[in-house]
C-alpha cells in the first residue's frame, strides 16, 4: 500500500464519514492492510516468469506473422547462401561446400500443423537442391548458371526481401 | 514501479509487438496479479495458469487500451479472468454432483480437492471464511493498488458501498485472525 492511497482513503472518509468515525474507520482499514503485509502471498516463481514471457514471444509470433512470411524466409535463407556460395565460389573455388542448415530459423519446426508443414517442407527440399544446383555448378567452374550478373541481381533480391521481411 | 512516462513508452512497445516490452510489463505487475490470484483462489497452480492467461489476454486486447489507468485495466481483465474460472468450476460442479447423484457416491468437496494444509496459510483460510464479494473487493483493492473510485466504478457500485464493504470485511477478517 502506498501512502498515496492512504491519503485518498482520508479524504474520501472525510468527505463521507462524519469526523469521529473517519479516524476509527481508517486505522481499521490500514490493520486490515497490514495482515497482508505480515502474511505475504508466495511469490512467483521465476520459472513461470519465464514461462509466461516464452509464451508471450511465442503468440507474438503466430499474431504478426503473417502466413506467407514463412516463404520470405525460406527465400531469405536461400538467396543468403546462393550469395555465399557465389562469394566462396569466388574468392576460394577449393571450398568443399558451404554450411546453409543454420541459416533456417529454428520458428518453422515448432509449428503443429503437419499438413501445411509438409507443404512448405516440400518448397523448402526444391530450394534446397535448386541451391545443390548452384553449388555443384560452382564447384565445377561453370561461370554460365552463376555469373557475375547473376549474381548482383541475386544480392540485390536479397535486399528486397531482407529490407521487405524487416519492415513486417 | 515506473513513471507515468516510462509506463507510456512500454505499453506503446507493446502495442506495436515488442516482446521485451511485454516482458517488462510481466515483471511490473506479474507479482501483483499473481497475489490476486493466489489469494482468491488458495492454488499456486491454478494462480499460475491464471496468471498466463491474463498475460495471453493482454498479448490480444493491448490494441484496445485506450489510456487512463493502465493498473485499472489490466485489474480488470484479471477479474474476468477469475470470473470465468469460477464459472467454469461452478459448471465442473454441477456435473460432478449430477454424476454423484447418479452412482450414490459419498460428498466431494470438488472445489476444496486440490487444497492441503501445507499449501495455505492462515491468512489464506480466514480469507476463505469472508463472503466471495468482500474478498475480491479485500483482495483487489490490496493487490491492485487502484483508487476507491477505480475500484468502484470496476464493481459499478457507489463510492460509499464499496468503502464500507472493505471497512466491515477487513475488521472482520483481523477479528477472524485474532481469535
Amino acid at each position: 500500500m502506498n501512502d498515496h492511497m492512504y491519503d485518498e482513503l482520508r479524504e474520501l472518509l472525510k468527505r463521507l464519514m462524519a469526523p469521529s468515525e473517519a479516524g476509527p474507520i481508517e486505522q481499521d482499514i490500514r490493520s486490515g492492510d497490514r495482515l497482508f503485509d505480515v502474511h505475504p502471498a508466495p511469490q512467483i516463481t521465476p520459472e513461470t516468469l519465464a514461462a509466461i514471457k516464452h509464451q508471450i514471444t511465442v503468440q507474438l509470433g503466430t499474431s504478426h506473422r503473417p502466413a506467407h512470411s514463412f516463404y520470405r524466409y525460406i527465400a531469405a535463407a536461400a538467396v543468403i547462401a546462393v550469395t555465399l556460395i557465389g562469394f566462396f565460389g569466388r574468392s576460394n573455388r577449393e571450398t568443399p561446400g558451404v554450411s546453409y542448415a543454420s541459416l533456417i530459423p529454428t520458428a518453422i519446426w515448432e509449428s503443429e500443423d503437419l499438413a501445411s508443414d509438409d507443404a512448405e517442407l516440400a518448397y523448402f527440399r526444391s530450394e534446397l537442391r535448386h541451391i545443390e544446383t548452384q553449388m555443384q555448378a560452382l564447384e565445377a567452374g561453370d561461370g554460365e548458371l552463376v555469373a557475375a550478373g547473376s549474381l548482383d541481381e541475386v544480392e540485390l533480391e536479397l535486399i528486397r526481401i531482407d529490407t521487405q521481411f524487416w519492415k513486417e | 514501479m515506473g513513471t507515468g512516462v516510462e509506463l507510456t513508452q512500454i505499453i506503446d512497445g507493446c502495442k506495436s509487438g515488442d516482446a521485451e516490452c511485454f516482458a517488462q510489463v510481466v515483471d511490473l505487475y506479474g507479482g501483483r496479479c499473481y497475489g490476486y490470484f493466489y489469494r482468491l483462489t488458495g492454488d499456486r497452480d491454478l494462480s499460475d495458469e491464471l496468471l498466463s492467461e491474463l498475460f495471453m489476454k493482454l498479448v490480444e486486447k493491448i490494441g484496445s487500451y485506450k489510456g487512463g489507468s493502465f493498473e485499472s485495466w489490466l485489474f480488470r481483465i484479471a477479474s474476468n479472468i477469475f470470473h470465468d474460472h469460477l464459472r467454469g468450476r461452478k459448471r465442473q460442479k454441477k456435473l460432478v454432483e449430477g454424476r454423484r447423484t447418479e452412482l450414490e457416491l459419498r460428498p466431494i468437496e470438488a472445489a476444496q480437492s486440490d487444497l492441503t494444509p501445507d499449501k495455505v496459510d492462515r491468512l489464506q483460510t480466514q480469507l476463505s471464511r469472508l463472503d466471495a464479494d468482500t474478498r475480491e473487493l479485500i483482495v483487489l483493492r490490496y493487490y491492485s493498488e487502484l483508487s476507491f473510485k477505480e475500484i468502484a466504478e470496476m464493481r459499478s457500485e457507489p463510492l460509499g458501498t464499496a468503502l464500507s464493504k472493505l471497512h466491515r470485511g477487513l475488521k472482520k477478517l483481523r477479528e477472524l485472525m485474532e481469535g
